[in-house]
């Protein structure tokens, strides 16, 4: 029966009000996790909190799961869903832009907003960065313009790259998951024995 | 310890809604019905074989049929038992284009097919049974043959059906005009 | 380590490896074979050469000729602002964007029944919705339009108004009179090409 928009079981003026229920789930998820303190987030790269990479990782297997048998029981028609296309290089230097932001400012831009949503002032900060970034990048757009739109690999998906199915992805990635989730836990233990202010929310 | 995230040393509403995430996929894997036909052809396969016109019965190779020394070819009127009872062709089956789909008419294409047996279709026209054809063609009922011209054209000349070899007027897609000249 | 951490994880591993054992699902666009049999059976499908010529005199724009004849044939001849699919290439990707288009009709016609009903049973099977054969084909659109022949006397009122419609449906289409469009109208096919689906993307 899915996706609902594109087989016209709702319109698409939905879209929005879609948005917003998935937005408000989605932020209340990021600070019961814990997201909206800059120590679990920033923990990732001390090697002391690993929570950030447990949590997403776990919500990226459980959706990839779910959504492949959705798709084998006719739930959802994975054919008709959406693909962002991919630009390698550019995505690469995107990210690693905003691990860095990550690290230097204690916020992605999602969790930025719970912090402001329970009153934190560095996320307020971290806010009035973001939109000033947000200025500067759209001001100066012509100048890497060509960059931004290089190598565009079209809407693809890492099954279709290795010429695997996306069920052997998806399996793959939850043995990745998982062992990425027990080598954390081993740092975590480790990193954590040696600290002394090891006090953290 | 102390120094855990409270999400940490509390996994138990993971495992609660885990637990939901699974009951439902199993739910959906116990109520998914297997389908009774599937398509053995793809669209693509359905394409080629109609527009190749293989799978054709000509009027004249019904001869040997009717006359006895063919037995491996079963005729299926998929008219109604109205049409067929006005008349149809001699040793033909009666099964209406409703009930081809049915448990035991499907049963019995299977065992047709099993034993080398080939079915022809035909309606009043070609057309009636193109259809009916085309989707057990596509379920991979390779056996079933389509009679070209129908039953009227059948009628028309059964008493001399040998002689209807040569004949072209029974075949499809015929332009009974020159268009771009009649249309001026 | 917590237990609950164990389960979890050995949960997802089987339900990812349940994954691998599933067979290739169905391909739900398509409608089951029993309901394209049904609508097989419909006489639905059918539209009369008089509805077509009907709705090409009052324009109106909802209707989609598609002719699948082979290319040569459509050149010597088609009906106004039809577009020509061979029937041969239907499934062509070239050819995707002309059917399924929202509201529109789509009506198939070749020379006679046969080819459009192929195309029909084809493109039902894709669950298209909106199309339809010309009953008849080209042969009938000649006879009954172009050719149109009187009723017998004694034939009925209705019999009269569909000879009058012909008549007057003849004189439109091969522009006998002199107030009639110009039969070059084939110059300016203007088909509405179904819209891409664009969606919004979005990220963290």
């Amino acid at each position: 029966m899915g996706p609902l928009i594109p087989q016209g079981y709702i319109t698409g003026q939905w879209e929005f009000v879609i948005a917003l229920l998935i937005g408000a789930a989605f932020g209340f998820l990021l600070e019961s996790s814990g997201f909206s303190s800059s120590r679990n987030i920033a923990g990732v790269f001390y090697g002391y909190n690993f929570v950030v990479l447990r949590v997403f990782f776990t919500a990226m297997i459980v959706a990839m799961v779910g959504l492949l048998y959705f798709d084998y029981l006719g739930w959802i028609d994975m054919s008709m869903v959406f693909v962002l296309p991919t630009f390698l290089a550019p995505m690469l230097l995107g990210g690693f832009i905003m691990g860095l932001g990550f690290v230097i400012g204690g916020f992605c831009p999602g969790t930025s907003y719970t912090a402001c949503a329970i009153g934190k002032l560095d996320g307020f900060a971290f806010l009035g960065g973001f939109f000033l970034g947000v200025f500067l990048f759209s001001e100066a757009f012509p100048l890497f313009e060509k960059f931004y739109y290089s190598g565009d690999m079209g809407n693809i998906t890492i099954g279709e790259v290795l010429h695997v199915s996306d069920r052997v992805v998806a399996f793959a990635f939850v043995v990745i998951a998982i062992a990425a989730f027990y080598v954390t836990w081993l740092i975590e233990k480790k990193v954590r024995a040696n600290r002394t202010e090891s006090k953290f929310e | 310890m102390s120094n855990k995230h409270v999400h940490e040393t509390n996994p138990k509403r993971t495992v609660i809604v885990m637990v939901i995430f699974v009951a439902v996929i199993v739910a959906g894997l116990l109520s998914l019905k297997t389908p009774r036909l599937t398509y053995v052809l793809t669209p693509e396969q359905t394409l080629a074989l109609v527009t190749g016109g293989e799978g054709c019965v000509h009027p004249y190779q019904l001869v040997p049929v009717l006359n006895g020394t063919v037995d491996t070819v079963i005729l299926i009127d998929i008219r109604n038992k109205f049409e067929f009872g006005k008349g149809h062709i001699k040793g033909a089956e009666n099964i209406s284009a409703y009930d081809l789909t049915n448990e035991e008419n499907i049963a019995r294409l299977k065992e047709f097919k099993k034993n080398g047996m080939a079915v022809v279709l035909y309606g009043n026209t070609q057309l009636e049974a193109n259809g009916p054809w085309m989707v057990f063609r596509q379920l991979g009922f390779d056996n079933v043959m389509l009679l070209l011209g129908g039953y009227r054209y059948y009628a028309l000349h059964k008493h001399n059906l040998a002689a209807t070899k040569g004949d072209k007027s029974y075949l499809p897609g015929m332009a009974d005009f020159n268009y771009a000249e009649v249309a001026k | 380590m917590n237990k609950n951490y164990l389960f979890l994880s050995l949960l997802m591993i089987l339900l990812a490896g349940g994954l691998l054992l599933l067979p290739d699902r169905t391909n739900y666009s398509q409608i089951p074979p029993e309901d394209l049999l049904w609508d097989i059976i419909q006489p639905t499908r059918y539209v009369t050469t008089e509805q077509v010529a009907k709705m090409i005199i009052e324009q109106d724009p909802t209707l989609e000729l598609i002719d699948v004849r082979d290319a040569d044939a459509f050149k010597a001849f088609s009906l106004p602002n039809a577009v020509n699919i061979p029937l041969d290439s239907l499934l062509s990707p070239n050819y995707s964007d002309y059917l399924g288009i929202e509201d529109m009709n789509a009506v198939f016609y070749a020379n006679d029944d046969m080819l459009a009903d192929q195309a029909w049973v084809i493109a039902k099977r894709l669950n298209y919705s909106g199309i339809y054969v010309m009953k008849g084909g080209l042969n009938c659109w000649i006879k009954t339009i172009i050719q149109p022949a009187p009723p017998p006397e004694t034939a009925s009122l209705d019999a009269f108004d569909l000879y009058d419609f012909r008549k007057g449906a003849s004189i439109y289409f091969t522009g006998k009179t002199i107030t009639a469009p110009k039969s070059d109208n084939k110059s300016k096919v203007i088909v509405r090409r179904k819209k891409k689906t664009k969606a919004t993307a979005g990220g963290c």
